[in-house]
């Protein structure tokens, strides 16, 4: 009786929840802002394809900056949470409340491990010499890449609070199941995203000697 | 389950006893007065405000227009400074747009959507509220920057360190409203403070977050209405009996999802640029300028139909109800509307014609530019359809509506011109260009949306406005609106240029100058009337009958003012333009056997949305004064993220409550045709 007094519940036109459709809805924004952020950079790598140099005057290419293994690493992490996430998802709607905080609890550690690498990564890429100050590449890199890790970072937020709530017992039924699933959503939209900039902003850089976008110096032999 | 209500059905929502949310606080479900406008989460209510506040900024955007037009008067005036002019005309712009337009739309949507799709609240009442108070919060950031100007001008300032080293000292946003980089921008190297040299002061930072935070509310508001109106129709409301007015707020909000993320990572990437010393448009660091101007017209020319479609929406309401005729071919204006959604983002570069993108691109966005004018042309003809051979009453609603006609027809046609590449790179800059988004925006957009006003007002307030000031009010809009931007089309053509503080005598642009500043008097003066005889009415007004227009849609089926439950018993459609079918045609309006003394739902109130909106707020206020220096705004700022997460956080907490409301059973159709229609 309640459960359908409750507006968020009531039945919908479409069928499809209210809460559903609304991050269905944020995601199709979501991904005109990374669209934005990814074509920003893709620019300026095409305009400035030697890379940048830092504060001593040394140019560096990007390919030689990067850490392909580590991302490698940190890529196949955030693949494996959003498997972790679909078992939550899964058990949340079965009502297993304990496989739900097993698998839940998996994909924040894993976010966090993902977070880790980037933090590591990005003081690394510091030392290195590129700063967001100094090129057009460090720019479009930090705030690119830093927008996708805030996600990451909500994201875990929101999973530990999740988390927490299940022992609350109040996190169950429908409404419990809807609120993991809508969760879920973000997870993977966020996970689908690091597989395009991963694509576009590290693997890229590996085709052929001088990568994707050369180096603008003649093709070494 | 913590979700459930727990009270018997209440005949008022003061009778309930005092309840506590999940987190143990006492819910403000019984507040009245001042405290209930503050945590109410009713659409109806929400929408009103909205209105309020819209209404207030458009006067405000109107003075710093006249202030403008003032020191136009006369050739090489000193009513204002060069520095004053450049922040005039960019808060004029900015104000008009992003707290005039938008907002009194949203007031429309707010109000209308779920009265016209039989809904009883929009899909999620709080984040509507979230919505309001977040547009407030962007607001007042926006004008707090003439806080701060006043207080240099009148030297507050000058013993604080961060004053002294102040480089500039506009206070106040004076880009333009959209902020070319790299005047906006930043030059050289940053220094270590990660702050490098900038072309402007301070409003700049306060246009960024402002714009920013507004987005953020029009974001929110909009992922809202598209649920409403997909999820919440009323048994029967298909698709396609939508109320066109319903139909163009899902267009429009389509829009703003789509077109607003570019606008904020626009808006990010130049905030970097100004505060962290990145180097996206710093031209000295190899940053492109234009991408600037890409991604902001990206936003930018979707943001024109978001301005005009819901306009379009009402007159779309309107001429219907007053030539006692169904809209001319329904599914076409809609589609059309649809259309010109997905066209407006093929179309922004002829914003950028004279930057030099080349032969094809060129080429390519004049086409596009000129396929646009197809379906709005196409509206344009429909409408000419509904009123044709209609018994049309000349109400104060359809006088505005049909300016909004005329006036739309003539922005067009200069539209259209700007259209081709070559003559627009001679009319770029000039006053042509200003006549024609006037013709749009004032002659399209305001005349549609004061036409609304007083075509829903008295469903809003019960109350119907003096129709003799009305017309009066009208006329002297319509009149001083074509005396204000009439005579601009010459002046452009002549070579006057924008966004210049003063013109020397000599150039022949004097006589005309001085037209268009008592046009704009006139003007402000008729917009001014008219919105007095609105606030007039709420107050004091005639008490009308609830169906005084007799109208077509849902809404006016229900009384005036529209109770908090809009509808006693939800009702079943079966035809589009259910109200009147359900008057003079066959399809009567069927109705669900719910409410009566089982009740209906009602969602709690609440202050979270609020406390959410505040935290914006202060980051606000924090991120200019961290660009000012100001000791200690970054924690400012860092509070401000603790507020806007903490009043998240509570209100998922807190449990979305609710309660049941008693309906009276009387009402459960609507009142007989003989007694509401006070016309034919």
């Amino acid at each position: 009786m309640s459960q359908v007094a409750e507006s968020s519940h009531a039945p919908t036109s479409t069928g499809i929840d209210h809460k559903k459709l609304i991050m269905w809805l944020f995601l199709a924004s979501d991904c005109m802002f990374f669209g934005t952020l990814i074509s920003t950079h893709l620019i300026y790598r095409k305009l400035y394809p030697t890379g940048f140099t830092d504060a001593e005057g040394h140019q560096h290419f990007v390919q030689r900056l990067f850490d392909i293994e580590l991302t490698s690493f940190s890529t196949f992490i955030l693949l494996m949470s959003s498997f972790l996430m679909a078992l939550a998802v899964s058990a949340m709607h079965k009502g297993q409340i304990k496989s739900f905080r097993r698998n839940v609890l998996g994909v924040i550690i894993f976010g966090l491990i993902f977070l880790g690498c980037q933090v590591y990564e990005f003081t690394h890429f510091y030392h290195m010499g590129l700063t967001i100050q100094n090129s057009v590449f460090g720019s479009t890199f930090y705030v690119l890449t830093g927008t996708h890790g805030t996600h990451v970072a909500i994201g875990v937020l929101w999973l530990i609070l999740l988390y927490f709530y299940s022992f609350t017992g109040k996190l169950g039924g429908h409404v419990g199941a809807l609120d993991v699933e809508v969760a879920g959503l973000y997870w993977h939209f966020v996970d689908i995203v690091w597989i395009i900039i991963f694509t576009v902003v590290y693997l890229i850089e590996y085709l052929g000697p001088n990568g994707f976008w050369g180096t603008g110096l003649p093709i070494a032999k | 389950m913590s979700h459930d209500t727990h009270h018997a059905p209440v005949a008022s929502k003061l009778d309930l006893a005092p309840e506590r949310s999940d987190l143990g606080l006492l819910r403000p479900d019984r507040s009245t007065g001042l405290m209930d406008w503050l945590t109410t989460v009713d659409h109806k209510k929400i929408g009103i405000l909205y209105g309020a506040f819209a209404m207030f900024f458009f006067l405000l955007g109107g003075v710093e227009a006249l202030a403008i037009r003032t020191q136009l008067a006369r050739p090489d005036n000193d009513f204002v400074t060069a520095r004053m002019y450049n922040q005039l005309f960019t808060m004029h712009g900015t104000t008009m747009i992003f707290l005039g337009v938008m907002p009194l739309s949203a007031a429309f949507f707010n109000f209308l959507v779920p009265l016209q799709i039989g809904a009883r609240d929009v899909a999620f009442p709080r984040l509507n509220a979230f919505s309001l108070w977040t547009f407030v919060a962007g607001s007042f950031v926006l004008n707090a920057s003439w806080l701060f100007e006043f207080g240099h001008l009148a030297g507050w300032f000058k013993d604080f360190a961060w004053y002294k080293s102040l480089v500039y000292t506009d206070f106040a946003p004076a880009n333009g409203w959209f902020s070319y980089a790299p005047l906006s921008g930043t030059f050289g190297q940053a220094d270590a403070a990660l702050h490098a040299p900038r072309f402007t002061g301070v409003g700049t930072d306060f246009w960024i977050i402002g714009i920013q935070i507004l987005g953020v509310a029009s974001l929110a508001a909009s992922f809202n209405f598209i649920c409403t109106i997909v999820n919440m129709r009323a048994k029967g409301m298909t698709m396609m009996r939508l109320p066109v007015f319903t139909w163009m707020t899902l267009v429009t909000s389509f829009l703003i999802i789509l077109a607003f993320p570019a606008i904020t990572v626009a808006l990010i990437q130049l905030m970097f640029d100004r505060q962290f010393g990145a180097n996206f448009f710093n031209p000295s660091a190899g940053g492109q300028p234009i991408l600037w101007q890409h991604l902001f017209w990206i936003f930018g020319h979707p943001e024109v139909y978001i301005l005009v479609l819901p306009a379009m929406g009402i007159v779309s309401e309107i001429l219907p109800t007053f030539s006692g005729k169904s809209l001319f071919g329904y599914p076409i204006i809609v589609f059309s509307g649809a259309v010109i959604g997905f066209l407006g983002f093929a179309v922004w570069s002829h914003h950028m014609f004279t930057t030099g993108l080349g032969a094809v691109p060129t080429a390519a966005f004049a086409l596009l530019t000129m396929a646009i004018a197809v379906p709005t042309g196409v509206k344009i003809f429909n409408w000419l359809g509904t009123i044709w051979g209609g018994r049309i009453r000349f109400t104060p609603p359809m006088v505005l509506a049909l300016g909004f006609i005329w006036m739309f027809m003539c922005g067009g046609f200069s539209g259209v011109m700007h259209s081709s590449a070559p003559a627009d790179s001679q009319q770029q800059d000039s006053y042509f260009v200003i006549a024609h988004f006037h013709y749009v925006l004032l002659g399209g957009v305001l005349l549609g949306l004061m036409a609304g006003l007083y075509f829903w007002f008295p469903k809003i307030f019960g109350r119907m406005p003096k129709a003799s000031v009305a017309y009066v009010a009208s006329g002297m809009v319509i009149l001083g609106f074509n005396l204000a931007f009439g005579p601009m089309h010459y002046l452009g053509l002549a070579g006057m240029p924008r966004r210049t503080h003063t013109y020397h005598a000599g150039n022949g642009w004097e006589t005309w100058n001085f037209v268009a500043t008592i046009g704009a008097f006139i003007l402000g003066i008729g917009v001014f009337l008219a919105f007095a005889n609105l606030v007039w009415t709420a107050f004091k007004g005639e008490k009308c009958a609830s169906d005084p227009w007799d109208g077509r849609t849902l809404e006016w089926s229900l009384p005036s003012p529209v109770p908090e439950y809009n509808f006693a018993r939800s009702p079943i459609i079966s035809a589009r333009d259910a109200y009147i079918e359900h008057k003079h045609g066959g399809h009567k309006i069927g109705y669900e056997n719910d409410g009566g003394e089982a009740g209906v739902h009602m969602p709690s109130q609440s202050w979270m949305p609020m406390l959410a909106s505040f935290g914006f707020l202060i980051i606000g206020m924090g991120m200019p004064m961290m660009a000012m220096s100001v000791p200690h705004a970054g924690w400012m700022v860092i509070a401000g993220v603790g507020i806007l997460f903490t009043g998240i956080w509570l209100w998922a907490l807190e449990g979305p409550g609710g309660y049941m409301l008693k309906t009276p059973t009387g009402s459960a159709s609507p009142s007989p045709v003989s007694a509401t229609t006070s016309t034919h």
